[in-house]
């Protein structure tokens, strides 16, 4: 990691990794990764590291909170005009 | 205008990223069934005032983020902007990524990444001040865009990013900690 360029980049990992970049600037990181294996190494990194962390934060949602939360919107259609 | 009765074909599909968030935000499955039930009640009742065609799924977390601010924050008596100190960037990365040659250092990320189990990941989100954990879940668990989380959060976009950044940065470092205690980087790494 180093030069201009890899400051660049990385100052916009998150923005890339968030697909907040604008076409343009997408470009230029995606020349830059293809340049430079320092780069690409730490974007990978963080790249698996963002699909395990929402991977592992899911839920199983109990099967009997689900009829619970029918039975509850069911109750409440019954009881509005 | 949305229409009542398509409801549950339309609202229910978001349960189970909604009871995720909302496990996180109250850290027990009892609040977070009654925290999603009442976020679908109130939806239900309000589906009328719903513009079919906008984003019903950023319409039902903005209901969820208003009930648990409003009635479930247990810091509701502390004050709600809590800063996170200093952190350097990439925290997890510059640690796990040291290692002399590319083939060493992409082993120890294979096995941070693989070890990290469900607990050490929901344990390091928990810990975060509710300032950051919020933009963080609904980036990172929902996938939101930085605008959505700050109409969500009804917050500048502005902080959205830097609160995202410095939460990000302080799970990192939870994470190094977990994966030094669980041994899955080499002895001599950099102890926490």
């Amino acid at each position: 990691m180093s030069g201009r360029e890899c400051d660049d980049a990385l100052t916009q990992l998150y923005h890339y990794l968030d697909q907040e970049l604008e076409a343009t600037s997408l470009q230029l990181i995606r020349n830059h990764l293809e340049d430079c294996s320092g780069c690409l190494r730490s974007f990978d990194f963080e790249y698996r590291l963002k699909v395990v962390v929402r991977e592992r934060l899911a839920e199983d949602v109990p099967d009997e909170f689900i009829l619970r939360l029918r039975e509850a919107i069911a109750r409440e259609s019954s009881t509005s005009p | 205008m949305a229409d009542q009765a398509d409801f549950e074909r339309d609202a229910m599909q978001y349960t189970k990223q909604l009871y995720s968030a909302a496990m996180r935000m109250t850290r027990n499955p009892a609040d977070a069934e009654d925290l999603v039930q009442e976020t679908f009640l109130k939806a239900y009742r309000a589906y009328g005032t719903f513009e079919e065609g906008t984003n019903l799924k950023a319409w039902l977390y903005r209901i969820l983020t208003n009930t648990y601010i409003n009635k479930y924050r247990r810091e509701s008596r502390r004050p709600s902007e809590v800063d996170l100190g200093t952190v350097e960037d990439f925290y997890l990365y510059r640690r796990v990524g040291s290692e002399e040659s590319a083939e060493a250092a992409r082993t120890t990320e294979d096995r941070v990444l693989d070890g990290l189990v469900e607990a050490d990941i929901k344990k390091a989100v928990e810990d975060l001040p509710e300032n950051f954990r919020l933009p963080v879940l609904l980036a990172d668990l929902e996938g939101f865009s930085y605008k959505e989380i700050a109409e969500i959060l009804d917050i500048p976009i502005g902080t959205v990013m830097s609160r995202l950044h410095r939460g990000r940065k302080a799970m990192q470092k939870s994470l190094w900690e977990f994966a030094v205690n669980r041994g899955l980087v080499p002895e001599g790494a950099e102890r926490p």
